[in-house]
């Protein structure tokens, strides 16, 4: 499966309504095992939101390993591929575990040696 | 009801400028005031007071006041002639038209409007040719600036909308040419927004703690965010980055917070007076070597 982004999204990606779309493209196919290409020919705006939907949100039912031996990313400009990876980056720590309490706690430790 | 006048100062985008502006804000929180803005002391207005006294005016609207602008108490002619180049001043009830400048336009956005921001980005910040760079160069500039917007539409709450405005700095007499924008909502705040993501999680007596600056700390870090349910997080991540690699400078005064990206790193303090709201204030430098990729040629 091969889809076209700059002709179902235009040359900006940078909102997360069109990340959405995307997704809902590709999921099916990626969780069947099947490989899927996004070509970004002829896109030269990008942002996170974008990408936080498109791709980041695969990672809450696909391994991350196998996310990225299935999904094939072409014609991507260097803006857009270091926010892609940071959002690949993030969205992994984002569905880890979290102990929100423990976070806090460990927080206002750090605050209190601060004021020290 | 007596109008409350409101003396306005020369205002510099300096920590103590933002204050001044603080200061207004809190002396104007009320509802049902009517309000003066009095401008014979201004002798000097940047384009973050721009922004900040066009949003405070809509929020002073929406709580039942009403403002007036005594244009005639202006006196000095290169404040009026900034506030009328960038629009402002016809905004505001000045009989006046805007022209192309120095000044790049003050702007309100109530909703997220993708394609009139990024046109504002593109053609009035980035695209009047003193940024001179390529066009891919441009293309991520706008990206990167996007993600302001982006996170005051998706995290302020703000029901007035957002409040931009603009200058470019020539770099003259041994300054180095830059851009400025400042986008300010009157939203709920970054670290009050924090602060009610741990109430899920933790006892209120240990929210309470949270100081600003730990809040903002914790915003800037990779991964973190207060949505539920999908990934976010890498908005000011990115953005940090950026203006790291540009040499640039990020502020960024939520609520009881400060953050500053500068040169020397991040730094996190906490303010006295909190603010109701948001402000970003992004200095860039027009240097076009700072902004290359890693395959352009040196």
């Amino acid at each position: 499966m091969k889809l076209f982004i700059r002709e179902r999204i235009g040359p900006r990606c940078i909102i997360k309504e069109d990340g959405q779309k995307i997704y809902d493209a590709i999921y099916g196919a990626l969780r069947s095992g099947e490989m899927v290409t996004l070509d970004f020919e002829g896109v030269n705006q990008f942002a996170s939101p974008f990408f936080n939907f498109a791709i980041g949100q695969l990672l809450k039912d696909i391994a991350e390993a196998d996310l990225r031996r299935l999904l094939q990313i072409e014609h991507l400009n260097e803006t857009g591929r270091l926010t892609v990876e940071r959002v690949m980056e993030n969205a992994a720590k984002y569905y880890g575990d979290k102990d929100y309490r423990k976070i806090l706690d460990d927080i206002l430790e750090q605050q209190s040696k601060e004021s020290d | 009801m007596s109008r409350k006048i409101v003396r306005i100062p020369r205002i510099n985008d300096e920590r103590d400028d933002f204050e001044t502006l603080f200061s207004i804000w809190d002396q104007t929180n009320d509802y049902f005031e009517d309000v003066r803005f009095d401008f014979s002391a201004c002798d000097f207005l940047r384009p973050n007071a721009v922004a900040f006294l066009g949003g405070l005016t809509r929020l002073i609207e929406s709580r039942m006041g009403n403002v007036e602008f005594d244009w005639d108490s202006l006196r000095d002619k290169r404040v009026m002639a900034n506030i009328r180049q960038n629009g402002f001043a016809g905004f505001f009830g000045y009989p006046t038209s805007t022209w192309t400048g120095n000044s790049i336009p003050y702007r309100e956005d109530k909703t997220r409007d993708v394609g009139g921001i990024m046109d504002y980005l593109e053609q009035h910040w980035l695209g009047r040719g003193w940024v001179r760079v390529s066009r891919r160069l441009r293309d991520a500039i706008a990206g990167h600036m996007w993600e302001i917007y982006n996170n005051a539409f998706e995290h302020s709450g703000s029901e007035i909308g957002f409040f931009s405005c603009g200058q470019h700095f020539p770099g003259t007499y041994g300054t180095e040419e830059s851009l400025v924008l400042s986008v300010i909502d009157f939203g709920q705040g970054i670290p009050a927004k924090i602060r009610n993501f741990f109430r899920q999680y933790a006892d209120e007596e240990q929210v309470v703690k949270l100081t600003g600056a730990s809040c903002l700390r914790w915003a800037f870090q990779a991964g973190n965010s207060t949505k539920v349910g999908e990934p976010a997080g890498s908005g000011l991540d990115l953005l940090r980055d950026f203006v790291r690699l540009n040499q640039g400078k990020l502020e960024i005064y939520s609520n009881d917070g400060y953050a500053i990206v500068d040169k020397d790193g991040d730094r996190y303090e906490n303010r006295e007076l909190a603010f109701e709201g948001t402000v970003v204030h992004i200095t860039l430098r027009c240097n076009e070597k700072l902004y290359r990729f890693r395959d352009e040629a040196e």
